[in-house]
């Protein structure tokens, strides 16, 4: 079968009405969470991945990607009309976005970025579907070598792109480790850190520690800043009939601007560690340095809006790539998608889209769906999420605490976890408070054990030498573009984080 | 994450049944099961093994023929070689409505970790079938046939790839190897696609695997196989020699079996058997015993437990003259 | 505050690096990389790490953070939020969202009794019928039933 033929069966499954019902409700959900200031993918997937519970795997994972990407359009409501954007992958949006509002052109703001938004997140699905395939076969030469450095790759891209605060975001990441070899070791049979416990045998529960971190200490982390307290007194106001639609010079003056912020978000997406917050940052700087009008970015100049829009939802797309040929997860919000598939006995890998042509397809065309849903909803919905933004956080903060001990609970009716989700909670705001990477924290606990295994496994294959991972061609390859990667990414990224100390957590 | 210390598993334990007495006693003694409550049903290893196609197999019997009036919920609790999933189940002591289905590990994970639970602490259903391995290596490898692959790993020591620790997987190569005289190096996986992955990859010389789970990718000349562990060769695996037959029969085969939590009602164990007699006749199940390359050997009740037991016991010896327990 | 959280890490990276230390091997019975082999790496990295960080911070000595404006709402929150997990276990999912639901609202948003009880008592109410009719999960169960 071919690629047309497959993408068209992907069709017929994504497009029965069921499905297609779950999809717009994921859309509608990821845009409003997205909305919703602190909360960003994957405290959204986290939430609501207990929801999704009694659904069927196909309908259940076609909605939270939507979930996924769908808070991408989203959050970049708040960065044009708050300047408070809706999570760190949109910090970059608010850098022109507010001052264009401030300069009376939010309607035309909010119009591109949808805009944006959609050819980002359509031209990323385009190159999934080109790409899938090819991935999946190479990675049909990947064993527990290429796994490791995969890894490894992943955690020290994470690490390089963190930026100011590096020395917390490593501490982060090795209490994610550390968290990760908490159970019985695959290899021996030993338990580690369990104490006696059956509750430890498995080892830390990923999807309490997700919810906990990303749920509640954002909304910790919001009430501190006082997000509660502020209101939503500094809505621009903007005029819904005249000056509502962009004018041909927007859509001429950044026609290039999508094309390039759509092939920079995507293949940042596709490199594990990286995301959509530092796609968005790179495509801001990258695109300041082209344009001819870059001396006026940040005074509300329409390509710097472009820019890290159409890149945040490029790389969403391209982040999918690593998760579904390779099981591995390169951002936090993957990591929680991840959880969400093994979770109905799904496990990406290189032979997942031969094995489970269906869910796979049907994922990647109703992304197309998706993304046509979302450029509908955000333009012709925006006074409906102006409203969402007017409920005041005072009341939304305790809603949420009900929704995460709820749906914590309700995945394994386990006292234990629903503890455990509190005290991640906890844990999640001090080191928000204290700027470390509750992302990195996350993304560890899955990478953690994944490199620890692959490189026991490769020891014990290669008696204990470590040339077979010069001896092996793919294994070469990776470490080959990883050394480039770290080389290069500080170079980008200090050029990228001129304009954005703002956005600390790296991961999207 | 201290939680586990504060609420320790016995009170978690005794409020859990406390519970459910307080909740479902009466129901239990008139009634099991009940329509009302959704049964928990464990799976106690990660999705497309050998435990959770024979689990979501059972389940589509039960839902097709409505021999369980309510719902189901499957979960794979996956880790620890099957310690996470039973020990769940160990949790849901005295609860009618958690249900799994056990794999060789079932044995094998509490001889080798300190699991709190052992194989006779559950409320033993029936024996459904044991399965048998298969020893297969990758369409590029040189090695053709058995003899070969013998000759090959006298020679050179070789690696082969299973899944768990100490677990089956472990086992049948290891008996194998002491019979026909070779050595070589487990490696041990998580899952049967991380292990598959690995030998698609050339990173394992050799892997064991039930024949139900890499039955597409041997037909597809993917993986070509060996030996199989079974004392008959399953008509999809024909022309590939037994252990039995190159003379180095090493009698040991997974039990497949369906278990309820410790101390649960007699009147759900009973209806279970029951309800299982008639599973096992349904065209489905033999078709599922079919195209999974299984051996039907039914036993019901306590004498699964018994069977368990033995089991534990040969499989105890075997780990011991090997070293690979204490 | 800053200081005592940099505290209570590095107490949990020596804890964790004992325990590596005293508990698990560092190379296998057969010569490999054992059970203790990443414990000990990750461990020792994080004590190293976090005393390096403890360093810089006491160098900053930077002022008392946050006034206590600041402070009050999320402590209230924080505070509210665990009684609620209590709450969850003796009371059941339905009533104990109601009374975490009014006593938070009526301290964080004082003086709208309306919209605070009408929210009190909609929430528990949609999320029982989401998750308990709709999704058909579990709310968490009462260990003490209140005679309501």
């Amino acid at each position: 079968m071919d690629v047309f033929s497959d993408l068209m069966m992907g069709f017929s499954v994504a497009i029965s009405p069921i499905n297609l019902l779950y999809l717009l409700i994921g859309a509608m959900v990821g845009m409003v969470v997205g909305v919703i200031p602190g909360f960003g993918p994957s405290a959204g997937l986290a939430i609501l991945l207990p929801v999704t519970f009694g659904m069927d795997p196909t309908g259940a994972i076609m909605m939270l990607a939507a979930i996924y990407y769908g808070a991408m359009y989203g959050g970049t409501i708040t960065s044009i009309l708050l300047n408070t954007p809706g999570e760190s992958a949109t910090v970059a949006s608010t850098f022109d976005g507010f001052p264009l509002a401030r300069n009376g052109r939010a309607g035309p703001a909010l119009v591109m970025q949808a805009a944006a938004s959609f050819v980002g997140g359509t031209v990323g699905v385009i190159l999934i579907t080109i790409l899938a395939p090819m991935f999946a076969q190479v990675s049909r030469s990947f064993g527990p070598p290429e796994y490791f450095l995969l890894a490894v790759m992943g955690m020290l891209t994470l690490i390089v792109m963190i930026g100011s605060h590096w020395k917390l975001g490593v501490i982060s990441a090795l209490i994610g480790f550390a968290l990760g070899t908490v159970g019985v070791d695959l290899e021996t049979g030993q338990g580690r850190y369990t104490f006696g416990s059956a509750e430890l045998i498995g080892g830390v529960y990923f999807i309490p520690v997700a919810i906990g971190l990303f749920g509640l200490g954002e909304l910790f982390f919001a009430f501190y800043t006082g997000l509660h307290r502020t209101g939503t007194g500094g809505i621009v106001q903007y005029d819904r009939q005249s000056r509502f639609w962009p004018t041909a010079e927007d859509w001429l003056s950044t026609r290039m601007t999508m094309v390039r912020g759509s092939i920079l978000g995507f293949v940042v997406g596709v490199i594990p560690g990286a995301g959509a917050t530092i796609a968005s940052l790179m495509a801001y700087s990258t695109e300041r340095s082209i344009s001819r009008n870059g001396h006026n970015f940040g005074n509300g100049e329409m390509a710097g809006l472009v820019a890290p829009e159409t890149a945040n939802n490029a790389a969403s797309s391209g982040a999918m790539i690593p998760l579904l040929t390779l099981g591995i997860p390169g951002s936090a919000s993957t990591a929680v998608l991840l959880a969400a598939f093994l979770l109905w006995g799904l496990r990406p890998g290189p032979l997942f889209m031969e094995t489970n042509p269906e869910l796979a397809w049907g994922l990647i065309a109703s992304m197309y769906l998706g993304n046509m849903a979302l450029l509908a909803i955000s333009i012709f919905a925006i006074p409906l999420f102006v409203q969402i933004i007017k409920v005041p956080y005072r009341i939304l903060g305790p809603t949420v605490v009900v929704i995460c001990a709820i749906g914590t609970f309700s995945v394994h009716a386990s006292f234990i976890e629903l503890y455990l989700m509190f005290a991640a909670g906890v844990i999640g705001f001090f080191m928000r408070l204290y700027g470390f990477s509750p992302a990195a924290l996350v993304l560890a606990l899955v990478l953690g054990p994944l490199a620890e295994e692959a490189l026991r496994q490769t020891l014990t294959i290669s008696r204990g030498s470590f040339m077979i991972f010069v001896d092996r061609a793919p294994s070469l390859w990776i470490i080959g573009v990883t050394v480039t990667l770290v080389l290069l990414l500080p170079l980008l990224n200090r050029f990228g984080s001129r304009n954005a100390a703002s956005a600390e957590s790296a991961g999207g | 994450m201290d939680f586990g210390t504060i609420f320790t598993r016995e009170r978690l334990q005794a409020a859990a049944v406390a519970a459910t007495l307080a909740l479902a006693s009466p129901a239990v003694a008139q009634d099991y099961p009940s329509a009302d409550e959704t049964l928990d049903w464990t799976i106690a290893f990660g999705p497309g093994g050998g435990n959770d196609i024979m689990a979501r197999n059972i389940i589509d019997i039960l839902t097709k023929y409505d021999l369980y009036p309510g719902d189901i919920q499957a979960e794979n609790r996956a880790g620890g070689s099957g310690a996470v999933g039973w020990g769940y189940l160990y949790t849901q002591s005295g609860d009618p409505y958690g249900i799994s289905t056990t794999s060789g590990s079932f044995v094998t994970t509490p001889l080798q970790a300190d699991t709190p639970w052992q194989p006779e602490d559950f409320t033993p259903v029936a024996l459904l079938t044991t399965d048998d391995l298969v020893l297969v290596v990758n369409r590029d490898s040189e090695i053709q046939n058995i003899e070969q692959f013998i000759e090959h790993a006298k020679a050179n020591p070789m690696n082969i790839g299973g899944t768990g620790t100490v677990n089956v997987d472990f086992i049948v190569p290891t008996l194998f190897a002491q019979k026909a005289g070779f050595e070589f190096d487990y490696v041990s996986f998580n899952s049967m696609s991380e292990q598959t992955t690995a030998l698609l990859s050339n990173a394992l010389d050799a892997m064991v695997g039930n024949p139900g789970e890499i039955l597409g990718l041997i037909e597809s000349g993917d993986l070509r196989p060996l030996v199989f562990s079974g004392q008959s060769v399953p008509d999809a695996l024909a022309g590939v020699p037994t252990m039995g037959e190159l003379g180095y029969d090493i009698g040991v085969s997974m039990p497949r079996g369906l278990i309820l939590p410790p101390d649960a009602p007699a009147e759900a164990q009973e209806w279970w058997i029951e309800t299982m007699k008639k599973v096992v006749e349904t065209p489905e199940w033999g078709e599922y015993i079919r195209s999974n390359t299984l051996t039907p050997t039914v036993i019901y009740g306590d004498e699964f437990g018994a069977f368990l037991s033995r089991t534990k016991n040969g499989f105890g010896e075997v780990l011991r003259s090997v070293g690979a327990i204490q | 505050m800053r200081i005592a959280f940099f505290l209570v890490v590095l107490t949990g990276a020596i804890f964790y690096s004992y325990v590596a230390f005293a508990d698990l091997g560092f190379l296998s019975r057969t010569g490999r990389l054992g059970p203790g082999f990443f414990p000990r790496i990750i461990g020792v990295a994080a004590i190293v790490m976090t005393l390096w960080a403890l360093v810089d911070e006491l160098r900053a000595r930077r002022g008392p953070g946050g006034a206590f404006e600041q402070w009050r709402d999320v402590a209230v929150l924080i505070a509210f939020a665990l009684g609620y997990a209590v709450l969850l276990r003796l009371f059941g999912g339905f009533v104990a969202t109601f009374l975490f639901l009014l006593l938070t609202l009526s301290v964080l948003n004082p003086g709208r009794r309306l919209t605070n009880g009408l929210v009190a008592v909609i929430v528990p109410g949609v999320v029982y019928l989401l998750f308990d009719q709709l999704l058909n999960a579990n709310m968490p169960p009462a260990l003490i039933d209140l005679p309501i």
